[in-house]
């Protein structure tokens, strides 16, 4: 099923503004650094590929539910609902969408524990809280907040085909391809279309192995700013990558997270976190 | 309500109230249809509730299926899709609201006009109808999709005569399988009557013609003006179409035998196809007989498919009339 991106919903209504996205963002911004926030997007997103490695899904299903987790999240402060729980029903949702099919419901909550328990402890001491009826109520305010857009446009598929007419070095596809995998911890996904990011990838990846690659991206006659712009926030990523020991730091920046009202285990939960600072 | 809400874009679902429900028409693959009015513009809807069947399954994979595939596929045949709704959560609904898939208002469905038998129809408008139920399936096709419900009731024609294919509760993406990695679809799709031979005998890894052999009995519907063949089971469907189509065998049907139910089910030997011979007291133009032959082909890889039934004199006339 191809269709056609700029029909698509994902073009006319998921391309956001920064500064909206900004905007959106001020509640949590109160509380948390926007070094802080982002890192607990990486986090989340992180959360998602471990279990969606663990769950055996493809790339492609588990880009889908980490970029609708970043939709929820660019609507909506953190502690509308506990990422923890948006993750998995991100998941759950991403493959039934991509035709992955349904997983079952003990499957998926197992999967979790099991991520959390051998992954995740150093920022989950507890055992994973959540059950099925959360995720499957869960899943009605993600696709209301996302108005049923399901239909999502990566940049794998276009990296594959600008890849067949560069004719370059095979050592650079899946070198481009691990950029975009990465590019899903930044906000570029919301922001541009896949195409443009697909373009920034590559740039970056001749960058890396040192080809010149401006002479064909003149040729491909798109607006060199935006895949500059895309290829610094990348690169931005890196660049913090370079400095910051997530297993380390990312208990305490969860702490300060915004977190609903009523969470299943209010107490016991600050308990755990009071506990994983102490160990440190 | 203030003047500068109208220039705010809010993602999020519209309130279902915003439709007035006016009657119940009918009964989707997962959920009830409503017409409904839009209470500020007045336009005409159908409004369908989408049911949360199998709790475990959460939101269903078929209404998730119909909402993408109607979302993608914006085509002047196929039923147009305006939004998605939701009603509000209440204590009353366990705060569990319901969605409600709204698309533009038909006044017909193809089932309702062949049953009333003061609605005639020419050639030349039987014409128009297969021609659009065409270009809406080859539409589909190349952006592998099946309907896998094709049926008469499926078909919407609007008050202006242009045909819609609706329901999309069955329809899901395909892709061509290579040999060492068949498709395993269900294959308890299309409603029996327009199911074709493959589906009966089991077959997990079919395509576009499937939908092919449908437009073959809605074709032939359209002169008969009842469907061409009312089995009661699939055994006695698979007889039916023995009885049309000629027996099945692997003279006609290379393959056929490793099919999962050939040789599990009784099947008629010695029947002669009579296709032509069956529909000609119906049908009086040759082009049209002989392109019901190539649709209602028992090889689903010699069934015509849609760009070559679109290119067939049959349709080829049409173009020249409607200049």
């Amino acid at each position: 099923m191809a269709g056609n991106f700029w029909q698509s919903s994902h073009f006319q209504q998921w391309v956001l503004d920064p500064p909206e996205l900004f905007k959106n963002r001020q509640a949590d911004l109160n509380v948390l650094t926007e070094d802080g926030y982002q890192k607990i997007m990486i986090f989340f997103a992180n959360f998602i590929q471990s279990l969606g490695e663990q769950l055996k899904l493809r790339q492609q299903v588990i880009a889908t539910a980490t970029i609708y987790f970043k939709r929820f999240y660019s609507r909506n402060s953190l502690k509308c609902i506990d990422p923890w729980l948006m993750a998995p029903t991100c998941v759950f949702l991403a493959s039934k969408v991509e035709e992955f099919g349904v997983i079952s419901n003990t499957r998926l909550i197992s999967t979790c524990q099991a991520v959390v328990k051998n992954k995740f402890s150093h920022a989950h001491p507890l055992e994973y809280p959540y059950r099925i009826n959360l995720v499957l109520e869960c899943e009605f305010y993600l696709l209301e907040m996302m108005d049923c857009c399901l239909v999502l446009y990566h940049p794998y598929r276009p990296l594959t085909e600008y890849f067949k007419e560069l004719q370059q070095d095979e050592s650079l596809f899946p070198l481009a391809w691990r950029i975009v995998n990465d590019s899903l911890r930044t906000d570029v996904c919301l922001t541009y279309p896949p195409y443009l990011i697909s373009l920034a990838c590559l740039h970056i990846a001749c960058v890396i192995q040192q080809k010149d690659l401006r002479q064909w991206l003149a040729e491909c006659n798109v607006d060199m700013d935006k895949i500059l712009e895309i290829s610094r926030q990348i690169l931005a990523l890196y660049e913090l990558w370079k400095s910051y020991d997530e297993k380390k730091e990312i208990a305490a920046i969860l702490e300060k997270m915004p977190k609903p009202n009523t969470s299943p285990t209010p107490t016991s939960a600050q308990d755990g976190s009071q506990q994983s600072q102490s160990v440190q | 309500m203030q003047r500068e809400d109208h220039n705010i874009h809010y993602p999020f679902c519209q309130d279902s109230s915003k439709y007035e429900k006016l009657c119940k028409i009918g009964q989707g693959t997962f959920g009830e249809v409503f017409k409904a009015r839009d209470r500020n513009t007045k336009r005409l809807v159908a409004m369908k509730k989408i049911l949360m069947e199998n709790e475990k399954e959460g939101f269903p994979i078929t209404a998730l299926r119909e909402i993408k595939i109607l979302q993608l596929l914006k085509h002047d045949n196929v039923l147009n899709l305006v939004e998605i709704c939701r009603s509000k959560a209440t204590p009353y609904n366990r705060y569990k609201s319901t969605f409600y898939m709204i698309s533009d208002f038909c006044e017909h469905d193809l089932a309702g006009l062949l049953s009333n038998t003061n609605v005639k129809f020419n050639l030349g408008e039987i014409k128009k109808i297969v021609q659009q139920l065409l270009n809406g399936l080859y539409f589909l096709h190349s952006n592998k999709i099946l309907h896998r419900d094709m049926k008469a009731a499926n078909i919407l024609i609007t008050k202006n005569g242009v045909l819609k294919l609706a329901d999309f509760g069955l329809a899901r993406s395909f892709s061509l399988s290579n040999k060492g990695n068949p498709n395993r679809y269900t294959n308890r799709v299309v409603t029996l009557w327009y199911r074709p031979p493959e589906l009966l005998l089991g077959e997990r890894d079919y395509g576009p013609g499937i939908d092919m052999w449908g437009v073959g009995c809605i074709m032939a519907e359209m002169w008969t003006r009842t469907p061409i063949m009312q089995g009661r089971t699939e055994q006695h469907q698979l007889q039916l179409i023995s009885q049309l189509c000629g027996s099945i065998t692997k003279e006609v049907w290379p393959n056929v035998e490793k099919l999962p139910l050939w040789g599990k089910i009784d099947l008629i030997s010695g029947q002669r196809r009579k296709v032509k011979d069956r529909l000609n007291c119906y049908v009086k133009d040759q082009y049209a007989l002989e392109m019901l032959d190539r649709l209602l082909t028992i090889d689903p890889t010699k069934r015509i498919d849609a760009d070559t039934a679109l290119n067939h004199d049959f349709s080829g006339l049409i173009q020249c009339q409607s200049i």
